[in-house]
């Protein structure tokens, strides 16, 4: 492991500086970059890189997140960035000159029976990577390399061995995710232009296909559950036969990445209506003079944004998290009502109903061919209208709804999936929550859903003739029998 | 000189020769005993021929070290023997490979009816599971434990992805599909080999004795992913596979109520 330059002046938060270098990439002369997004690089230059004595935006992602080459482990991110977290507990002199540190034996934690190098989060060499000389696991002694200088001194915490799992979890994902989701999970790499639907930017922070509730995260069995199943009938495939590891060292990078994403998207939120190329512009163009627009902004950068940044990084914190805690995740309130005829006979009276409206996208047979598909709509973001008649998601992709009739479920086939995807609908995408439903009426709908591939005929009952009782008359279902 | 080209030529032969000897305690040879039993068969054919083949090889070697060692080592000054050919000769050196050859051909025949000829299939062989390739996985339906496969899905069927649990010790029979472009049903260790061909249905089926773990990999080059399109044969007792069906049968109905978590936290 590398030493690392020490860190701006962020000291209250503790971070460790993750840097590698692997033999075949470094001597090659390759190296890679995260990008910014295009709300970063629209506001005007003094907030991407700052003034004199402030930091921009650019700066204050490159400070929390590192390049890739060089990444920057967070600590207050909930991704689990490897390592055990220990605190010095006594330090001394060694023979030959070099320090002697102790580690205290966290509760529940267990130390390892060798280590190559400890990174130190807080202290005098907060920052810093050391490398250890010898190591005894009974004694908890580590003998620090004699190189190293710094004073470490007892109460620091360090990582032993850490940003391993993020650092193999960045080789796994340019091996085998970012030709596709790209070095930065813009969703840009190069094959992703060959690909309908595109693959995934992960910068929004949001996931279409989640168990949790529609105003929740993704959340870690999610992610891990997309990895190892791959998601049928687009190019995200199955990487069942990886090692569990693997599969939680990519999935670990991939939440690195959304944080990054989201927090950048974030600070740019905060400057952008002011501050924007555009904002500048028209602001030069009122009168204003540029020098005083760049001191208002110097002075926000000071000030605001930094209190702000804290707060962001915080809630970003909070709000991944409690992805991963039992009240996001949609568990219905009932057992899944038995699927007989007449369920989905209920449910397929749902589906048609003014108030749920689902033939409105999928159509009166299910064949994803309903009013909107044809219809222009606005994108919420600009106020303009598309250009393509039909539906888009966030990432202005144009989106069929789900064509019934074949079978083939994305987020999963199982009851429960599809009552996550209509109690929490999916998110990013124009299917909309339907939370207020009651859970009796999801189940009769999921019934519904399932059987439509084997119906007799489109736009039937859901019942095949082989399944269940004979069909009722088509005139009993058609009138809705309200919710 | 000529006697160092005429070495030069005995030599290389006998470095290849020499290589094939050392090649399966090396392990440059097959991945694995051949843990099917057309695999047996399979293995017995290609050793017949890499026999008969060995032989002729060194047949004609030797024929071709020794003009080279006497044109090299003979006296340049003696008379040119001028040749019109022999038709003896010529007729010799064209039926006997003729021959061998067609020995080969009709020694393989019975194998690869057993394999390719749908009617030659073993009767007793039982129709598992419709294996779908598409880039760059492999996805599995069952069909619903208790029934028989069909090439329509049914409701019931069991999905899966990247691993294909088959029972031992009976010949099983894999309908094998493709969503998308060509792919190839490839398992190395069990000698199968079969292509995909979009909008066809096309039964494969193998035997396999042991229980153990064999690869599936693509063999017909379908695009970028092809290098990495891999999936896992899991070949166990048939009491294993109806316990896998049915661990599967009820993930696939999982309805998020069931689950220790939430009955552990009642709201």
């Amino acid at each position: 492991m590398s030493l690392t330059p020490s860190l701006k002046p962020l000291a209250l938060i503790g971070f460790l500086s993750i840097g590698f270098s692997i033999a075949g990439c470094s001597d090659s002369g390759f190296e890679s970059n995260f990008v910014y997004s295009d709300g970063t690089l629209s506001l005007m230059r003094e907030a991407q890189d700052g003034t004199k004595e402030n930091p921009g935006v650019k700066t204050l992602v490159d400070d929390h997140f590192g390049n890739p080459q060089h990444l920057k482990a967070w600590d207050k991110m909930p991704v689990d960035f490897g390592g055990v977290i220990s605190t010095i507990e006594s330090v001394k002199e060694s023979e030959r000159g070099g320090q002697v540190v102790t580690l205290a034996l966290e509760e529940g934690t267990s130390l390892p029976g060798s280590i190559q190098s400890l990174q130190f989060i807080t202290g005098l060499g907060a920052g810093r990577t050391v490398g250890v000389a010898e190591w005894n696991a009974e004694t908890r002694e580590a003998t620090l390399e004699a190189s190293a200088s710094e004073k470490i001194a007892e109460g620091d915490s360090c990582a032993i061995d850490g940003g391993t799992v993020l650092t193999s979890g960045r080789m796994l994902y340019m091996r085998h995710c970012g030709h596709c989701h790209g070095t930065s999970g813009d969703g840009q790499g190069p094959t992703a232009r060959y690909l309908n639907p595109r693959p995934r930017d992960y910068r929004n922070g949001v996931f279409k296909f989640t168990s949790t509730n529609d105003m929740s995260k993704v959340s870690r069995d999610d992610l891990q559950r997309i990895i190892k199943y791959g998601i049928p009938g687009t190019y995200m495939p199955s990487f069942l036969l990886m090692p569990d590891e693997e599969h939680h060292a990519i999935g670990e990078y991939v939440r690195f990445l959304a944080l990054r994403g989201e927090y950048e998207r974030k600070l740019v939120a905060e400057l952008s209506s002011d501050f924007s190329q555009a904002a500048l512009d028209s602001r030069v163009k009122g009168g204003e003079k540029k020098a005083e627009i760049v001191k208002e902004l110097s002075e926000f950068l000071g000030e605001d944004l930094k209190e702000s940044a804290t707060t962001l990084g915080d809630d970003l914190a909070e709000i991944w998290s409690a992805a991963d805690g039992e009240e996001a995740v949609v568990i219905p309130s009932v057992a899944r009502v038995p699927d007989t005829p007449e369920s989905r006979r209920l449910g397929r009276a749902l589906y048609l109903s003014k108030t749920l409206n689902c033939a409105d996208c999928h159509g009166i047979d299910g064949a994803g061919n309903g009013p909107q598909t044809i219809a222009f709509e606005k994108n919420p973001v600009t106020n303009e209208l598309y250009q393509e008649a039909g539906l888009h998601d966030i990432w202005d992709n144009l989106n069929q709804p789900r064509n019934l009739q074949l079978g083939m479920y994305r987020g999963g086939r199982r009851p429960i999936d599809l009552f996550a995807r209509i109690h929490a609908g999916i998110k990013g995408s124009r299917m909309p929550s339907f939370k207020n439903t009651p859970h009796e009426d999801i189940w009769n709908i999921v019934n519904y859903v399932l059987s439509v591939p084997f119906e007799a005929e489109p736009g039937g009952t859901g019942i095949a003739p082989s399944i269940g009782e004979s069909v009722a008359s088509p005139a009993a279902v058609t009138a809705p029998t309200g919710n | 000189m000529k006697k160092f080209w005429a070495l030069f030529f005995v030599f290389w032969p006998t470095v290849a020769m020499y290589a094939c000897w050392i090649a399966p305690s090396r392990g440059w040879w097959f991945p694995s005993p051949p843990m099917s039993r057309t695999g047996v068969q399979i293995d017995g054919l290609f050793y017949l021929i890499l026999i008969i083949v060995a032989i002729t090889f060194v047949a004609t070697q030797y024929v071709l070290a020794y003009a080279l060692w006497m044109g090299a080592t003979k006296d340049g000054g003696s008379k040119a023997l001028f040749s019109h050919g022999s038709h003896k000769l010529e007729i010799i050196w064209t039926i006997v490979p003729s021959f061998i050859l067609v020995f080969i051909s009709l020694a393989q025949l019975d194998v690869l009816a057993e394999i390719r000829v749908i009617s030659k299939f073993p009767e007793k062989a039982v129709k598992v599971a419709e294996v779908t390739a598409r880039q760059f996985e492999w996805r599995i339906r069952y069909p619903k434990p208790g029934t028989e496969l069909t090439t329509e899905p049914n409701p019931g069927d069991l999905y899966f992805v990247n691993e294909l649990h088959v029972p031992t010790g009976k010949p099983v029979v894999v309908n094998l599909r493709t969503q998308d472009v060509q792919h190839a049903f490839f398992s190395p260790q069990l000698r199968v080999k079969q292509d995909a061909v979009p909008g066809l249905v096309i039964p494969v089926w193998f035997e396999i004795e042991k229980v153990g773990n064999f690869d599936l990999v693509c063999a017909e080059l379908c695009g970028w992913g092809h290098y990495k399109m891999k999936a896992r044969i899991v070949a166990e007792s048939q009491s294993s596979v109806d316990k896998y069906l049915s661990k599967l049968e009820a993930e696939q109905d999982e309805d998020g109520t069931k689950s220790e978590a939430v009955a552990s936290s009642e709201e």
